[in-house]
């Protein structure tokens, strides 16, 4: 009954996640990289979302996603990941009251409906400026408010937030579109009174009811259902875990057979002190469980080496780039130079502490006193931790080195080809990193970089005295030492600009693709002896 | 249409539900279509009609009709066999015949109730969340289908109830939230009926709308209240052909004098606040008719009985055998309005002249309580291997108990008739009451067909009993006037008399 959308195609490679957002994480970035690839090369992927999310096939459409690649768990259970846009407006809503008025609240971007005789039967919260239904709040004949229903943004009530007599959210139910109530969280205090998410049932339309203590029980329900959608004898479904604390628990508790992958997008422990440092906690657990898993994947070499040699698994670690640089821009006419700005290095990331942009600025200020014409470009969103101390920093920096004049914040901006196509060096001086997509691409422009040696992705994407440099952590002189010798050095240049568009080559699609062939390989490999663990699936 | 309004129809009805019943099925069986038309939420109203003799077809619910529920073929579910219910994930533990503990893993996530009276079928199920807290319920219809569900609130009150129609629709919401400093319904909502939702702020507002809905789809239909509860609604209803408020019990409770005493509150809104809104008032007698005509002259009154005894009863009742056990039937109510202490201290003086004289009572008792002090009246008078409290008899199951009793004692303060003495008539039970307002007068003619006694008079009752007892020509000659009487409030006579009103109706 549930998932029948989905019979007919069999096995299926999952990448598992909890949410698609409009501003995304190098994790949701690497799965859309990852989801176009498998498209390229007719192999069936399905990008699987846990949380609710009323406006995520807004999302899909404008990142150009087919939605049907795209599970999420509460479009599953409520019957909606097809559901064509239909947008609920405010004149289409009925409350059950006779000749209400309506008034807007322009501050609020809401109306507020009355009955004649001036009670509030709903407040209806709408989409900025626009006649489009976001939530309604409701009250009955004796002032209540009693409910506020969400509304997904094709057309919908998707969620019904019920509340208690003292005003708190107390049942959430969602529904289908004819209203049939699936999916069910409760709020209620625990005996020391603190209220918490304290249970979820599934009462799917003719299916099985259960019952769950949290949203990663029912989470792991729904995959193992997804595994059984998807079951086919001759080949096992891979589930590639991109965020780990959300499934890893039910994963290595799956009912049936699988291939089971976890995907580490960021680092196992300190970059510095890979070997000794306390993990990184949203890692601990999988690294305590990896031959639970079927294998690991990372984005560099570095990293499986780092992780073979303190943890020891016995499960393989493939090392699989989370980049991947298009053909469009392999095949772009490469820029010597010569036509490029001078002294112009930029910056693609979020101005946040740990990308440490004083310490470029720093270095960039040694060299300045020798090449008056170097100027630091900055695009990306700042941070605002602490409030915009990662920013302050930077503009201090500049200052204190007299660069006020060349170092820019650029803020965010998509035309990455015209900016990178006229610089002339990138830089990063990060704590740490997993991989870091943009090093990868200003290399696929012919950049010439200079990054910290720090894990994992900057010291392998960069090939030092190859595409760039890569110096000594924490070594300012050393990194100002190293940009000056490039600018001294027209031929050294050119040289180190050709191997960056060389050396992006590693990252071509088809190469990322073979290093994917290799795992479905052995996950297919490893399908046999895993099938004849499980009796009712050998008889048939 | 004729439709016969009450507020439901329960597992122990009392005379005004059987009336309502077997004038349903009267009118049905002469062929002028009728329906029982109930008010409340009910899962067993399917199992408490058909104990009336009524078929589906012949009840109409409010609720079930906006589920669309109205006609469903029973079908028993076990819960063991609901195909909602993992039993690869979870165990059923059967702790006792009322209720299954639903485990994961050894820890209960629900209980199942089993629906009462009944060997594993599902009557509901209490889910929990982990801290122990119910969080929803299940409600099963004795048809065999979830009906309701159930929401409740931090402390265990209920919640939100959402009605469901097969497809698991939720078709009414109530909500439950504050009136004041009081948690109470506060909401019928009427989802999506016809294309619109409905907000009520009570019961009867939605009821009132339902009854309207009757009207527009059956123009020229007749409504009858049943209940003086629903009198001010059934006022209200609007494009009825006929509209009635028959009262099946006295209107004041001063029965010494009825032209002149204080009205029942209830009865109000029928004799003077609204009379303009009904056609007429029916009652049972022509002696209460007589009365509340005189009180209220400008306003119609007719008196129809509220019961019959149909052919077969009449044949089933000549048929029986009139060699009887020393059987006293006391039928009806124990609620001190009717005094079956009095019936217990007759038998006590009866015992004196006729040792194996036995006392059946049929009919649920009002209140424990009342239970508690006829047990004690019982012990005290050392009457206990005399006196039965039997179950409660549904009319479909009553006449085997009435076949081979001698005599039935009625000792209530007021009757609006005596439905109960009539139909133990038909099956030739010789009747003796208090003669008290109404119907004792109607009903026997004394010493020809049973007897009447001044009220409360314990000694004389007795009298006429043991007489009856140990008179066998005497009982044979009265239980055959007693048929003869029956016979005179026969299916065809009693649909006459409605049928003369409709028409002018």
């Amino acid at each position: 009954m549930l998932g029948i959308k989905f019979r007919g195609t069999y096995k299926m490679n999952f990448f598992v996640n909890a949410l698609m957002q409009k501003q995304k994480s190098g994790i949701e970035h690497a799965e859309l990289t990852r989801l176009r690839l498998f498209n390229q090369h007719d192999t069936p992927a399905r990008i699987v979302l846990r949380n609710y999310d009323p406006v995520l096939h807004q999302t899909l459409k404008d990142d150009g996603v087919d939605e049907a690649q795209v599970i999420n768990m509460f479009d599953y259970y409520q019957q909606t990941q097809a559901t064509p846009f239909n947008p609920t407006k405010v004149k289409d809503l009925d409350f059950g009251v006779l000749n209400t008025t309506t008034e807007f609240e322009a501050e609020h971007h809401r109306y507020l409906v009355y009955t004649p005789q001036h009670q509030l039967v709903a407040r209806v919260n709408v989409r900025d400026d626009t006649e489009e239904v976001t939530s309604t709040e409701l009250f009955d004949g004796f002032n209540n408010l009693y409910r506020v229903d969400f509304y997904d943004i094709r057309g919908f009530v998707t969620l019904q937030q019920w509340y208690s007599p003292d005003n708190k959210i107390e049942n959430e139910v969602w529904l289908t579109p004819a209203g049939v109530p699936v999916v069910h969280a409760f709020n209620r205090a625990d005996v020391n009174g603190d209220i918490s998410q304290s249970g979820w049932l599934l009462t799917p339309v003719n299916g099985q009811v259960f019952s769950f203590d949290t949203i990663d029980e029912l989470f792991g329900h729904f995959l193992n259902q997804l595994n059984d959608d998807f079951w086919d004898d001759k080949q096992p479904n891979v589930f590639i875990l991109d965020r780990s604390t959300i499934a890893d628990y039910t994963m290595i508790h799956f009912r049936k057979p699988a291939y089971r992958v976890l995907h580490f997008h960021n680092a196992q422990a300190s970059a510095q002190d890979p070997m000794h440092s306390i993990v990184n906690n949203n890692y601990e657990f999988d690294l305590s469980v990896m031959d639970q898993f079927d294998a690991s994947i990372t984005a560099t070499k570095r990293q499986a080496k780092d992780i073979e040699a303190r943890f020891h698994p016995r499960t393989p670690i493939f090392t699989i780039a989370v980049g991947v640089v298009p053909e469009r821009l392999l095949n772009a006419p490469r820029v010597p130079v010569s036509d490029r700005e001078f002294g112009k290095m930029v910056v693609f990331a979020r101005v946040a502490p740990e990308k440490q942009l004083d310490d470029l600025v720093r270095a960039l200020g040694i060299v300045h006193k020798d090449y008056p014409q170097v100027s630091l470009d900055i695009y990306g969103y700042a941070d605002s931790t602490n409030n915009y101390e990662a920013r302050r920093k930077v503009l201090e920096a500049a200052k204190e080195v007299g660069m006020e004049d060349q170092v820019q914040l650029k803020g965010y901006t998509t035309d990455i080809d015209t900016v990178e196509n006229k610089a002339m060096m990138y830089g990063l001086t990060s704590v740490m990193e997993g991989f870091n997509l943009a090093i990868m691409e200003a290399s696929a422009h012919g950049l010439i970089s200079f990054t910290y040696d720090v894990n994992y992705g900057p010291n392998e994407i960069v090939e030092d005295k190859v595409s760039g440099r890569v110096t000594p952590y924490k070594d300012i002189p050393a990194m100002a030492e190293a940009i000056k010798q490039v600018l001294a050095d027209k031929s050294l240049a050119q040289k180190y600009s050709d191997g960056a568009y060389d050396s992006s080559k590693r990252y071509a699609p088809d190469a990322v693709w073979r290093e994917w062939q290799a795992l479905l390989d052995e996950a297919q490999k490893r399908w046999p002896a895993k099938l004849a663990a499980l009796p009712t699936a050998a008889e048939k | 249409m004729n439709y016969f309004v009450s507020e439901s129809s329960y597992l122990f009805n009392s005379g005004t539900e059987h009336s309502q019943a077997k004038r349903t099925a009267l009118f049905n069986a002469m062929g002028n279509e009728a329906k029982f038309v109930t008010r409340n939420y009910s899962r067993f109203l399917n199992r408490d009609l058909t104990r009336e003799g009524l078929t589906q077809a012949e009840g109409l619910n409010m609720y079930d009709y906006f589920q669309g529920i109205t006609e469903v073929e029973r079908k028993e579910q076990p819960l063991r066999l609901l195909k909602q219910i993992p039993l690869d994930e979870y165990h059923l533990v059967s702790t006792n015949p009322n209720y299954t503990c639903m485990e994961h893993d050894g820890r209960p996530i629900a209980k199942i109730n089993v629906m009462p009276a009944t060997v594993g079928l599902i009557d509901n199920i209490n889910y929990r969340d982990r801290f122990g807290h119910d969080v929803m319920r299940e409600n099963f219809d004795w048809r065999g289908f979830k009906s309701s569900v159930d929401y409740f609130h931090q402390n265990g009150d209920l919640g939100t109830q959402l009605f469901l129609n097969r497809d698991g629709q939720p078709v009414i919401e109530i909500t439950h939230m504050n009136i004041g400093k009081k948690v109470q319904p506060t909401m019928w909502k009427l989802l999506n009926y016809k294309g619109h939702s409905y907000r009520f702020n009570n019961e009867n507002q939605m009821f009132l709308f339902f009854l309207n809905e009757l009207m527009s789809q059956n123009p020229g239909s007749t409504i009858i209240s049943d209940r003086r509860s629903l009198d001010p609604i059934i006022a209200d209803v609007q494009n009825a052909a006929a509209k009635f408020a028959y009262f099946h019990d006295t209107h004041t409770p001063d029965v010494q004098a009825p032209v002149h005493g204080k009205l029942y509150d209830a009865y109000k809104l029928a004799l003077e606040d609204r009379p303009e809104a009904f056609d007429a008032v029916i009652v049972p007698t022509e002696k209460q008719r007589a009365d509340l005509a005189q009180r209220y002259p400008e306003d119609h009154f007719i008196a129809i009985p509220d019961t019959y005894v149909s052919s077969e009863q009449l044949a089933a009742g000549r048929a029986a055998s009139s060699n009887r056990e020393h059987r006293i039937i006391f039928s009806g109510r124990l609620a001190p309005e009717k005094q079956p202490e009095h019936a217990i201290r007759v038998l006590k003086k009866v015992l004196d002249q006729v040792p194996d004289a036995q006392l059946e009572f049929r009919g649920y008792a009002s209140s424990d309580d009342e239970q508690k002090q006829l047990d004690e009246q019982v012990k005290t008078l050392a009457v206990e291997d005399h006196v039965t409290f039997g179950p409660y008899l549904a009319p479909t199951e009553l006449p085997d108990r009435l076949k081979d009793s001698a005599v039935i004692v009625q000792t209530s303060r007021e009757e609006g008739l005596g439905m109960n003495l009539i139909e133990a008539m038909a099956y030739g039970v010789v009747p003796v009451s208090f003669g008290i307002t109404y119907g004792t007068n109607d009903l026997i003619t004394d010493g020809v067909n049973g007897a009447i006694v001044a009220q409360n008079d314990d000694d004389a009752m007795a009298a006429k009993i043991i007489e009856l007892l140990t008179n066998s020509d005497l009982w044979h000659k009265e239980s055959k006037a007693a048929i003869a009487k029956a016979a005179t409030y026969d299916a065809k006579t009693v649909y006459n008399a409605w049928d003369g009103i409709l028409a002018k109706a």
